[in-house]
């Protein structure tokens, strides 16, 4: 397993860091931090040739690896690479198909003065064309121990399947319970309404997770016993977001809207919602991304890492 | 089906970074500028419809109707400082080009003044490209909506100081950012440049023929004799002016691994850059001289009104209705010319604060846009001071700092020359090919350089001296450009005080 990590010497960069190490932790997988500098480009710099500032650059980019490789834990291997772009997303995004990564972390925020999550540009570029699984990590993310709990985002529409298998596989991988969450935003329905709104969502939420849950006797006892569905409701998707509880060390997964081709990651508008609201990290799954990390699972894909 | 990777369960790799020599492999587009790339590469670092509209009134002052000789062979001394840039650039790539190289030859002090000289020369250019580009702005905005009024805005001091700052802000502003022109921008803005400069010469030479020109003057062959200008003294200011509007040139040779061909790449599109540049300026000198003469009065080019921007003034009458388009040209060429230019001080600052010959803060580079931040905000505030400066001091400051750039250019690219001769010393004699390239050509050029530097100096002392602006009895050229030098001279003090390593000689060692 292994998960790239989209550094950056800053808190954005910190923060991916630290939600990467967590996320590693439980599966021991092993991270590469990436840092991309820009390509320096003969185009457009008069009386400068490029080769000298690209050599300082470069150790400048050094540097800022040898201080992020300090912050992660002996635990946890990493490595360090410098890759040049001049798209950060698209760098990141190539770096990750070449290790065959499972997962590219980064940090989400761009000032983060007036939301715990506002979309940095790398990241609203990358959320809409990479092809694995993207952890956003909120602003000031300092934890870096494991997982304790996985939520699972479910919205009605196609492909909850698809999300609920990936957030089962990652629970029972790691061991944690997991909590399937309707998010209801009832904009003053009356009560009547909105309680059976609620149990609607219920019903459906519990269909798709039965659906989804191993069907070994034995196994399915276990992992059932770490199930739960919450329907959370509120005036508007935040308000719904705010009045659950969250743990400290739990992640949020959200399936990516259905506007994306296949394979890749666009966010829907519920989903930038749920974003600004939302205290924990979030990892937005592509849209038909097949889980292929489960223990138990008798598939015969080869592993990952083996398909490139 | 385990996914766990064996290298997970691996001895603890956090400590060690993967070793990259250079910047990693897959990063360095090798070989993708062609020739034509290359070319325009060339042609924008130039930017033509800037240089012309800055240099061709104070040639034309200096010189008069031998513009085009002068033109001619200030190309010269800039093809042969070119060729000891390129030999150091190749021995010794590095951001601090003329700084550190000056350094490994001559030691900190002489290093450290040419690393001064490159800085103050692109900091005036910086500055007068943001006030040609809001001259042109104004005059715009005034053809656009048909308001002559609107392009005399950029006369009122504290309107036209304003807007200069607000574009040296934004093009510093987007440097820091780290956002670069693109190729395509490029091609569209060097296209369209060039098709405008030809079209104001066929306008010009057809007005000529029509006889509607406002001063129609017959071309002399006399007019491409540089041995007929008059005096020395005038012979060095149309040198040293001339310099300027090839410089930027030199870039295209020192293109190597971006090119495809990095063996012939470079000298070709080297080769084709001054042919269209020469072509250019050559087809423009002669359509302004003949369109409008030399004369003093109204359009003539000799008109000191007309000298500081001369497309301003002759666009409209030469190509009527469209010079809005000439407007648009050198509106945009030099705003990308602006934003471009940036990087150049920033890069040489970096380089100076990296090599302990600046403050520590200047090496520092945004760890988030990944550009050299701290250098890049020094440069605009500098930029800024200069153009306030010169604007409340000068009867009229382009005319006045483009005068002061010609010298500035003169000294270090004359210090650059010298230091190549210098650094090569030892091989000077073991072929034909270093001989010409290592030591003929740098020295001659450095020589030349550095005389037009010294008498272009000595002359701006007389008050009358470029548009005759002085302080205290002495020409605004000469305080501009010794002030500027002096002023590094006492920085360099206080920055042997204050941080001796690099003096010392203990950062950038001497000889090789």
């Amino acid at each position: 397993m292994r998960y790239v990590v989209g550094y950056s010497a800053n808190a954005r960069g910190h923060d991916a860091v630290n939600l990467a190490v967590s996320l590693a932790l439980g599966r021991g997988a092993s991270l590469d931090l990436v840092l991309v500098v820009p390509e320096v480009q003969q185009f457009g710099a008069a009386h400068s040739p490029r080769v000298g500032f690209e050599h300082l650059l470069n150790e400048q980019a050094q540097e800022w690896l040898d201080q992020a490789l300090a912050l992660v834990p002996s635990g946890v291997p990493a490595q360090a690479h410098v890759r040049s772009g001049d798209s950060d997303a698209h760098a990141l995004i190539q770096a990750a198909e070449e290790f065959g990564a499972d997962m590219l972390i980064i940090g989400a925020t761009s000032s983060g003065i007036f939301k715990r999550f506002s979309i940095g540009s790398v990241a609203s570029a990358l959320l809409h064309a990479s092809t694995v699984p993207v952890a956003l990590a909120p602003h000031g993310y300092h934890r870096q121990e494991a997982l304790t709990r996985i939520s699972c985002g479910l919205g009605t529409r196609a492909g909850a399947e698809k999300l609920l298998d990936f957030a089962l596989g990652m629970a029972t991988n790691r061991d944690v319970p997991l909590r399937v969450v309707s998010l209801l935003a009832l904009d003053g329905r009356h009560a009547a309404e909105a309680t059976e709104a609620a149990q609607a969502a219920r019903e459906y939420a519990e269909k798709h997770l039965a659906a989804a849950l191993p069907v070994g006797e034995q196994e399915e006892v276990r992992v059932e016993a770490k199930t739960e569905v919450v329907v959370a409701q509120g005036r508007s998707i935040e308000e719904a977001v705010d009045r659950l509880d969250w743990e400290d060390g739990e992640v949020l997964l959200i399936g990516s809207s259905r506007l994306a081709t296949s394979r890749s990651i666009f966010l829907g508008s519920t989903a930038n919602r749920i974003l600004r609201a939302l205290p924990v990290p979030m990892i937005v799954v592509p849209s038909d991304y097949e889980l292929k990390q489960q223990n138990h699972s008798a598939s015969n894909d080869a592993p990952r890492e083996a398909q490139k | 089906m385990s996914a766990e990777h064996a290298m997970s369960k691996a001895s603890h790799a956090g400590q060690h970074t993967e070793d990259q020599h250079g910047l990693s492999e897959k990063g360095l587009k090798a070989g993708s500028v062609g020739l034509i790339g290359a070319v325009v590469i060339g042609v924008s670092c130039i930017a033509p419809a800037y240089t012309l509209t800055a240099a061709l009134g104070p040639t034309v002052a200096e010189v008069g109707v031998h513009l085009p000789a002068i033109f001619l062979v200030g190309f010269v001394p800039m093809l042969l400082v070119a060729f000891g840039y390129r030999e150091l650039n190749n021995a010794m790539p590095d951001a601090g080009t003329s700084f550190t190289w000056a350094s490994r030859a001559f030691g900190p002090w002489l290093g450290w003044m040419g690393g001064w000289g490159l800085i103050a020369a692109t900091i005036i250019v910086l500055s007068n490209l943001a006030a040609v580009a809001v001259d042109f702005f104004y005059l715009m905005l005034s053809q656009i909506f048909g308001n002559p009024d609107l392009a005399d805005l950029t006369k009122n001091l504290p309107l036209n100081i304003a807007t200069t700052l607000v574009f040296i802000t934004l093009a510093c502003w987007i440097s820091y950012r780290g956002m670069e022109t693109t190729k395509t921008v490029q091609y569209v803005l060097v296209g369209f440049q060039l098709l405008v400069l030809g079209w104001f010469a066929v306008a010009a030479f057809s007005h000529v023929a029509n006889g509607t020109a406002f001063d129609a003057t017959a071309i002399e062959p006399n007019w491409f004799n540089p041995f007929a200008v008059e005096s020395f003294s005038a012979f060095a200011a149309g040198v040293s002016l001339s310099i300027f509007i090839y410089w930027g040139w030199d870039v295209t040779l020192t293109m190597n691994e971006e090119t495809k061909n990095p063996e012939k790449t470079p000298g070709r599109a080297a080769t084709v850059t001054v042919l269209v540049i020469v072509i250019i300026y050559m087809t423009v000198a002669l359509a302004t001289l003949s369109y409008a003469g030399i004369g003093t009065e109204g359009l003539g080019a000799g008109n000191p009104e007309n000298q500081a921007s001369i497309f301003a003034v002759l666009a409209g009458p030469v190509m009527g209705p469209f010079a809005v388009l000439m407007s648009l040209a050198i509106l945009s060429s030099s705003a990308a010319s602006l934003q471009s230019t940036f990087v150049s001080p920033a890069r040489t600052l970096l380089s100076m604060g990296h090599y302990k010959a600046l403050p520590r803060k200047f090496s520092r580079i945004s760890p988030t846009h990944k550009s050299p931040s701290y250098a890049t905000i020094a440069s605009a505030v500098a930029a800024a001071a200069f153009y306030v400066i010169t604007r409340t001091t000068s009867e009229n400051a382009l005319w006045d700092t483009i005068t002061a750039l010609g010298m500035m250019i003169c000294f270090y690219y004359g210090i650059t020359a010298m230091a190549c001769v210098w650094f090569f010393r030892a091989e000077a004699f073991s072929g034909a090919q270093a001989f010409f390239f290592k030591f003929l050509a740098p020295l001659l050029g450095g020589v030349i350089l550095l005389v037009m530097f010294c008498k272009t100096a000595y002359d701006s002392m007389d008050p009358a001296y470029g548009s005759g602006s002085s302080i205290g009895g002495l020409g605004l050229v000469f305080i501009l450009g010794m002030g500027v030098i002096l002023l590094g001279v006492v920085l360099m003090l206080v920055m042997a005080k204050v941080r001796p390593e690099f003096f010392k000689g203990e950062v950038l060692s001497r000889g090789k």
